[in-house]
């Protein structure tokens, strides 16, 4: 059963294995860049949504980065798919091709990880002190599954590295800057928020910053937004991927 | 060449049968509605130039392009790709070499083996007939980007052979090789089909590859078939023999069935004349009015 999946999520882990440490070290050097100059920067004494201003920044610097990893699962199946064109291997295989979707989400997931024990180091460097229990390991997991998602669409739409880039330009980095990830949501102005309001990294923020933050308070509807959102994306990729030619 | 001739299986069981196959890009026709058979056991070549369609033929026989007309049939059941069993009997050699090359030979056969829902002992051990078949167990645990041109082909090759399958296609199999690795690769891919019982359908634009490798070779130029057969009978039904007739500008030529009609005709001649066996080189030219290979 699902030899498919386990078979796309080996190939990828054993590709990851070569570029671990870079894949680590990439993780690292961004979020303690914004650290020092927004943490720092901006400083402890500052106040936003009810808590000193790092305490605020760490749970977004998570998510961003956490996002950009499972994401980024889409220019490695783009070079494998256009390049070295081992995805054609995917195709011929005796396997569904949903199977194709889900393995390679998996592996974003996987990748989306690294970050998160990052952050965890960085928390405890900083003396911030975040809650990574259930609830939140929950959200993270809806979180990644999300923007894995996303990057398999994306790979599957595009039909070369600059496509890749111009959704990179155009999405990925205003959602990383504009979802409440930095700076509250609230304190935008409207024509932010209403463009906020539509990126699921808002509401993916909003979750794992409550489940991070001791005491804060868990918006559950949350849950069913990003599992609302888990749902289309995966009908879109399937869509997609069962009509895919090489 | 009668059109009964072209499809026939050589009166081995039929594996493949395609009819009326055609396949756009756009406004480019890259297959025209054709139509051949492939016997079981069968080592088939499907012989053409550049952008004649022959890649685009494979991709539908193997379901990775959707045909806009026309139909395939394995063992006479119409292929339809999600139907996954019918995958098992397939395995492709494409035109690049597509191996992970940061994976070793191993592993890429391994990653191969679990798409096939094959695993533990009984994959560890075919991994290791199928280098030893491609003579690259020494090279077991090199990254496939290390390998040598000749070696990657073989790697995707034992690669396709992994998973049993019963048909093999190999899209140029011997493009980028040297002529000696070249023969030897012929040597290969006739014991492929010999000692693994495989039915090889490849595709070259090498008229020596078909000419002595293939049982049967269908040419195809610009989406069409032009003809089929054995390579004596496509070559018998130009004519055997040939005159190269030098005149002022050009190379004429003129075909006999036999040695001593071409010889008779020579005789006739005060030209620069060269008298040679009918290449499938020819048959090609005197069809198409062009060559092969240019
Ligand atoms: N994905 C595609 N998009 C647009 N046109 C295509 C595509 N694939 C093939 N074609 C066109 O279809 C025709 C046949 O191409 P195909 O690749 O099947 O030829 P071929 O016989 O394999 O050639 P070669 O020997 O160069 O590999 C060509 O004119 C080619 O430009
Ligand atoms: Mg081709």
């Amino acid at each position: 059963m699902l030899h498919g999946v386990r078979g796309i999520y080996l190939r990828e882990v054993l590709i990851l294995r070569h570029k671990l440490l870079k894949t680590m070290l990439a993780s690292a050097v961004s979020p303690a860049l914004f650290l020092l100059a927004f943490g720092y920067g901006v400083g402890r004494s500052v106040q936003v949504a009810g808590s000193d201003y790092l305490s605020f920044l760490l749970p977004g610097l998570l998510t961003m980065t956490s996002m950009n990893q499972a994401y980024g699962i889409a220019t490695e199946i783009n070079i494998s798919r256009f390049y070295f064109k081992v995805f054609e291997e995917y195709l011929l295989a005796p396997i569904k091709r949903w199977e194709i979707i889900l393995g390679e989400t998996c592996y974003g997931i996987t990748k989306g990880f690294i970050p998160v024990l990052i952050i965890g180091l960085y928390s405890l460097l900083t003396g911030v002190s975040l809650n990574f229990g259930p609830l939140f390991l929950l959200s993270l997991l809806l979180h990644l599954t999300i923007f894995a998602l996303f990057g398999f669409i994306a790979a599957m739409i595009v039909k070369n590295h600059a496509d890749q880039a111009t959704i990179n330009a155009f999405l990925i980095t205003p959602m990383m800057f504009l979802s409440g990830t930095f700076f509250p949501v609230e304190k935008m102005p409207l024509a932010i928020r209403v463009v906020a309001s539509i990126f699921p990294l808002t509401y993916s923020t909003q979750l794992i910053r409550a489940t991070l933050t001791p005491g804060a308070e868990v918006n559950y509807w949350l849950f069913a937004v990003l599992l609302l959102i888990l749902g289309i994306l995966f009908m879109i990729a399937k869509r997609i991927v069962t009509k895919v030619e090489i | 060449m009668s059109c009964a001739e072209v499809t026939s299986c050589n009166e081995r069981p039929c594996e493949i049968e395609v009819v009326g196959l055609s396949r756009s890009f756009g406004k480019t026709v890259a297959v025209d509605r054709i139509d051949f058979r492939v016997g079981r056991g069968e080592l088939f070549a499907f012989l053409g130039p550049n952008g004649a369609g022959k890649t685009t033929t494979i991709n539908m026989l193997t379901g990775l392009l959707k045909p806009d007309n026309g139909k395939v049939l394995y063992h006479g059941e119409l292929f339809d790709p999600k139907r996954l069993t019918v995958k098992q009997l397939i395995g492709v050699v494409p035109q690049h070499n597509n191996l992970d090359p940061e994976l070793t030979a191993a592993e890429n056969l391994l990653i191969h083996g679990r798409l096939f829902g094959m695993r533990g002992k009984q994959l560890q051990e075919r991994i290791a007939t199928c280098l030893n078949f491609a003579d690259l167990t020494a090279k077991r645990d090199i990254q496939a980007g290390k390998l040598s041109g000749g070696m990657k082909r073989k790697l995707v090759i034992a690669r396709a052979l992994l998973h049993h399958p019963e048909v093999l296609f190999l899209d140029e199999p011997t493009v980028g090789l040297d002529p000696h690795s070249r023969r030897k690769m012929w040597a290969f891919l006739r014991r492929i089909n010999q000692e693994q019982n495989c039915t090889v359908f490849l595709t070259t634009h090498y008229i020596e590859e078909a000419d002595t490798l293939a049982d049967r070779v269908l040419i195809i130029d610009q989406a069409k078939l032009v003809t089929g057969g054995t390579p004596e009978q496509l070559k018998a039904a130009v004519g055997n023999y040939v005159l190269d007739i030098y005149n002022e500008e050009e190379i004429q030529n003129e075909f006999f069935q036999t040695r001593p009609a071409a010889l008779q005709r020579l005789e006739q001649l005060d030209t620069s004349v060269r008298i040679r066996e009918t290449t499938l080189e020819d048959v090609f030219l005197k069809l198409t009015g062009k060559r092969i290979e240019p």
